[in-house]
């Protein structure tokens, strides 16, 4: 089943450049001394500690730390879901205090709404953003066609494998067209082999699409493959230890893994890691 | 709530699949069939059987031949088409409206915790109290009207739908109202579309107990005095020593709400789409 008017439905993500411009000036997102607190029983935890980092329009940007370190707190913070926080979160310039249509996310469970096909899951954001029903399923059907599920445009999620459902949750964050795309670990829950393919296949789709992405994970390699920046976070509080430029060529491939420049980032990260780690354990023993 | 969900579908699964996946075995499926058949007749035949036999006063236990003869008289004199025209229009406008006021405030106090705070405590003393208890009450505020029959059997389905479709409602994914919210969905359809239909499968759960609930009320309903009902003749006819018409009465309850169980059910899964 295909709809009708393709060219009119055409999707916009390539072109959905800034419109002013002084929020083309402005970096995509601005994270401003960002601390989080949590109250336990157990009295308060600070999650996250005077956090600072900018990222630039269409950068790819993983933030790698071992669990609970805060990275997926920082990241609903930028989606505006983590309510109490200190510091300034700025996407495109302009304050965050609850989730707005152009900032997408995509969890690491895929969340899909169970009672909707996949074709009708992915047309929810812009359904409810006011398109007609025929706009909406012809975003969604190329989206479904990028994603490569045209047979099961009409599939219920419970149908679908782990892998296939995550893919949908990505065309659905996407079809707002999103300016910035957050991941939380969004592959964390798949097995290894899916996980490789779906690390190529947001490779692919991020050369086609011009969104800002914020990836979370706590997998170096998946993140040294995937970023242009990865941000090293460590945990109790969590800090940024350090940012790492990835100079690696574009477009890529896990294939990546093997070449000699990346294998040799990779050791610069676990040796940082590996320090870190030390240094949490000494402390630990001492107190 | 889940396992009960589940037993929706595998009360009829247990006849069908078996055969399917085992089809070597189909011997025993047919011996499964058979017994199966054979329930109800021999538990006939043994009733019968002790009836007659003299250990029983035949009067007060009759055999079901005699309940049998009962009911066809109660049928033909077209009697039983009004009873049950009365009983199942209490139930089903009873059933629809308590039903209807249940998930509204179900939703009201899963969604809202000031509703929840403000109504939970009062729903949740007034729930234990069974319809019958209001039946003397009911008779002084309406009379032998109709309104007090429905009254009664709303009482009992209200609360089982409310609290199911409260529970249902905080059940709901917070990971999908979290990625409904990150879509930009406002509110009114947030609670319109992923809330109700998140909690929905809490919901038919608990229509599916109300069915039953309903016709519990309907006995204490139709005890409230009345002319017309399925109740009521049990109860005209023990008055009368008919022991085969109220046996007869018994089993009509019991088959009619047998099958809107079972209607129930084959509709609920259908009201639940996706699974």
């Amino acid at each position: 089943m295909q709809p009708g008017p393709r060219s009119s439905a055409k999707l916009a993500l390539a072109i959905s450049q800034p419109s002013a411009a002084a929020i083309e000036r402005a970096p995509a997102i601005q994270v401003q001394n960002l601390s989080i607190v949590f109250d336990t029983n157990r009295g308060q935890i600070i999650a996250v500690d005077r956090v600072s980092f900018d990222v630039s329009h269409g950068e790819f940007v993983c933030l790698v730390g071992p669990s609970g370190c805060g990275k997926s707190t920082v990241l609903n913070t930028i989606a505006g879901l983590e309510v109490p926080f200190e510091g300034g979160i700025l996407v495109d310039g302009a304050p965050v205090h609850r989730p707005r249509p152009d900032v997408g996310m995509v969890f690491q469970q895929p969340h899909l709404f169970p009672w909707k096909s996949v074709r009708r899951n992915i047309a929810h954001g812009p359904r409810v953003s006011g398109k007609s029903a025929r706009e909406a399923n012809a975003i969604a059907d190329d989206l479904i066609a990028m994603i490569g599920l045209k047979r099961f445009a009409d599939a219920y999620p419970n149908t679908l494998s782990g892998g296939m459902q995550q893919r949908v949750a990505i065309a659905r964050a996407l079809a707002n067209q999103p300016r910035v795309l957050l991941m939380d670990e969004p592959f964390g829950a798949l097995d290894a082999q899916t996980r490789a393919v779906m690390q190529d296949n947001l490779l692919e789709l991020r050369e086609r699409i011009n969104a800002t992405i914020v990836f979370v994970t706590h997998d170096i390699d998946e993140a040294i493959v995937l970023a242009d920046r990865v941000l090293i976070m460590s945990a109790g509080p969590g800090r940024i230890l350090r940012h790492l430029k990835v100079n690696l060529p574009r477009p890529r491939s896990s294939a990546i893994m093997l070449e000699p420049a990346y294998l040799s980032l990779k050791k610069d990260c676990l040796d940082l890691i590996r320090a870190e780690g030390l240094r949490a354990f000494q402390q630990s023993d001492e107190s | 709530m889940t396992l009960a969900m589940h037993d929706a579908p595998s009360t009829r699964e247990p006849i069908a699949s078996p055969a399917r996946l085992r089809s070597g075995n189909g011997g025993f499926y047919r011996l499964n069939i058979a017994i199966g058949a054979l329930s109800v007749p021999l538990f006939l035949v043994v009733w019968e059987l002790i009836s007659r036999s003299g250990i029983v006063n035949i009067v007060l236990f009759p055999p079901p031949s005699v309940v049998a003869v009962a009911v066809l008289e109660w049928i033909r004199s077209g009697q039983f088409f009004w009873d049950l025209l009365a009983s199942l229009y209490r139930v089903t406008c009873g059933f629809v409206i308590g039903a209807t006021l249940g998930v509204f405030l179900g939703i009201l106090t899963g969604e809202f915790a000031l509703a929840s705070s403000f109504l939970s405590p009062l729903f949740h003393i007034l729930r234990p109290i069974p319809p019958i208890a209001f039946v003397p009450i009911v008779i002084l505020w309406f009379g032998l009207s109709e309104t007090g029959k429905l009254f009664l059997v709303v009482w009992g389905v209200f609360f089982t739908v409310w609290l199911s479709t409260h529970i249902g409602v905080q059940k709901v994914d917070r990971g999908l109202i979290r990625a409904a919210m990150m879509l930009g969905t406002p509110r009114r359809r947030m609670l319109q579309e992923i809330i109700l239909l998140g909690a929905l499968p809490y919901i038919v759960v608990g229509l599916r107990t109300a069915v039953s609930i309903a016709f519990y009320a309907l006995v204490a309903a139709e005890l409230a005095g009345t002319f017309v009902g399925i109740v009521y003749r049990i109860e005209i006819a023990q008055q009368n020593m008919q022991t085969g018409q109220a046996m007869g009465g018994l089993a009509a309850l019991g088959l009619i709400s047998f099958l809107a169980d079972r209607l129930f059910a084959t509709l609920a899964e259908r009201i639940v789409w996706w699974r």
